[in-house]
Order: C-alpha cells, then structure tokens, then sequence
C-alpha cells in the first residue's frame, strides 16, 4: 500500500487519534504519563516505517506490542509499583472526563471487565474500530473479536439494569 | 445488538481524557526532529570504490614490487663475487643492499564531516568524517645511501557511532 499522506495529514491524524490511543494504552499502565510515552513511540514508528495512514489496525497492534514490551521490561518495577499503590489508597489517574456519578459508576464497572473484553470495548467505543480491525490488530478472529464485544456489553448492562 | 443500544449509548458518553497540555505538540515536534534527521542521513552505497585511491594504491604496491625485483636481480652478481673473495665489507654489503622503509608521514589538508548515516540496517547512527590526506612513505638503501620516495593523495571516510540522545 503506498502511502501519500502528508505531514499535515499525519498531524491531524494524530490529533484526531490521541485521545482514543492514550485511552488503549491506559489499559496496561496507570499512569497517564507512560500511556503517553507508549502512544508516542507508537506512532513515531508507524509513522517512519511509512505505513498507510488509515492502516489503523496496525498503529493499534503498535500501540499493543510497545506496551506489552514496555511490561517486559519493566516488570520489576511494574510489580513494585503495583504493590506500592495497593498499599496506598489505589490512587488510579483517571481515563474518563466523568461528569456525574453514574459515569463515575460506570467507569468502575469498565475496569472490573476482563482484559480480552476491555480491550476490543475500547477499540470499538472510542476508537470507532470496524470488528475487521480489531480482529486484526488483536490477531483474532473477527467472530471472537464481535463475541467479546457482546460479552462486555451484557456484562455493564447485568451491572446497571438487574431483573 | 439492539440489546445493548442503551449501554452502548450510555459507554459513548463517556469522554476519555484529553492528552496532557504538551503532548501533542512533543508528538509533533518529535516527528519533524525526524524528519530533520532522515534529510541529513546518508544512505552510502556499499559497492562504492573510490577509484582514485585504488588507483594510487596500486600504483605504489607496483612501484614497491619493482624495487624488490631489482634487489633480487642484483643478488647473483654479488653473489659471485662472494664467491671469489668473500671480505667483511662486501658480506656487509649484501646483508645491506636492500631498500628498507625509512620514513612515512601522513599529512591531513582537509577534514569534512558529511553528516549522519545508517551503515549496515544498525539502528545506531554514525557520523561519518572524511579526511582528504597526502602520503608519503620513503625507503633507503643503507649501503649505497639511495633512497625512494613515493608520494599519493589519499581519502580516508571514519564512521563515529553517535551515542544515544
């Protein structure tokens, strides 16, 4: 795929795109700063090995493959930071503007999901992801990807409609 | 998927945070200091030679094994001498009557740094320097005092790895 966007494309690509890739990248640290870094890197390197600019599959696989390297890495420090904030007050920066308390409820709920769910949640919700998409960034099938969409869905719904 | 239509609504509403103040702007800046690099990167081509230098090159290896030709030329001639009448001197002589390397100098006239490259997919860049030099490398021949003096220009390229930001 050739690939002719231009700087000022590439700038409002990121613009557009920032918001709903620190919201992916939050799933694997807590804090904003490092999603920052992970986002950063990602798109530096999509950006310079001259992917197609809509190939949004991919700078999500990107985003994915630097964060989990990112853990790897890290996991020494990951695990200390880890128990240092459960032993404090589990202060958590948080990943939604929430204007009221349902929001905030509802946010809870969002990170009581399991991870594989979370993610293709994300991806779908605020990153408006085509199920292809994400089936192909998460190397899923796009059945999988749909399923575990409609799991989380009927999980917040059991949380805030009981029968 | 009508179902979910109201939680999916709900979910939407949920606006994520925006990036920090500068974030952008550090994306974007970081992406035009690559830019910047890559213009100043020099992509050489491995099957360069640089011909001038060959060429002087081999013209002084020729030159140097002319000279050993002529030395092993003279050799049975003294030889029979020796033979005749050996003396101390002229066994000297013999042992002596080769050229030998007496002085070599390396002048550089010209440095100039061409910027940064990539060499060999390393992901490390390097500055990469070229010196413009002259040299000169002189033999002389101790028992007859003669002495040979060759004379080239040579370049020289030097790669520096460039340590990390």
């Amino acid at each position: 795929m050739e690939n002719v966007a231009s700087h000022e494309d590439w700038r409002s690509c990121f613009s557009e795109l920032a918001p709903g890739l620190l919201l992916f990248a939050r799933q694997w640290v807590r804090s904003r700063a490092d999603a920052e870094d992970i986002v950063q890197e990602a798109f530096i390197r999509f950006w310079r090995r001259n992917h197609a600019i809509n190939n949004r599959a991919l700078l999500y696989a990107t985003v994915r493959s630097i964060a989990l390297d990112l853990i790897r890495r890290n996991g020494r420090r990951a695990r200390r930071e880890a128990e240092a904030v459960s032993e404090s007050e589990h202060v958590v920066e948080p990943q939604f503007e929430l204007a009221d308390e349902a929001q905030f409820a509802l946010a809870a709920a969002l990170d009581r999901l399991p991870h594989d769910q979370r993610e293709v949640l994300v991806m779908k919700i605020w990153n408006d992801l085509t199920f292809a998409e994400i089936a192909t960034a998460l190397n899923i099938s796009q059945n999988t990807a749909a399923s575990r969409y409609r799991y989380a869905l009927a999980a917040l719904k059991k949380i805030f409609q009981p029968q | 998927m009508n179902d979910f239509s109201d939680i999916e609504n709900e979910l939407k509403k949920l606006r994520p945070v925006h990036p920090s103040h500068g974030f952008v702007a550090r994306v974007e800046q970081a992406m035009a200091d690559q830019e910047i690099s890559e213009d100043k990167i020099i992509r050489p081509n491995p099957f360069r030679i640089n011909w001038v230098g060959l060429g002087f090159g081999v013209a002084a290896a020729a030159v140097f094994l002319l000279l050993a030709r002529i030395n092993t030329e003279q050799r049975p001639e003294k030889g029979n001498k020796i033979a005749q009448a050996p003396s101390a001197s002229e066994t000297r002589s013999t042992s002596s009557g080769e050229f030998i390397p007496s002085a070599a100098t390396q002048v550089v006239y010209n440095t100039r740094d061409e910027g940064l490259q990539f060499a060999d997919a390393s992901a490390q860049p390097q500055r990469r320097i070229r010196y413009q030099t002259h040299q000169t490398w002189q033999w002389r021949n101790p028992a007859t005092g003669a002495s040979l003096r060759v004379s080239y220009p040579s370049e020289e390229i030097v790669l520096i790895p460039i340590s990390g930001q």
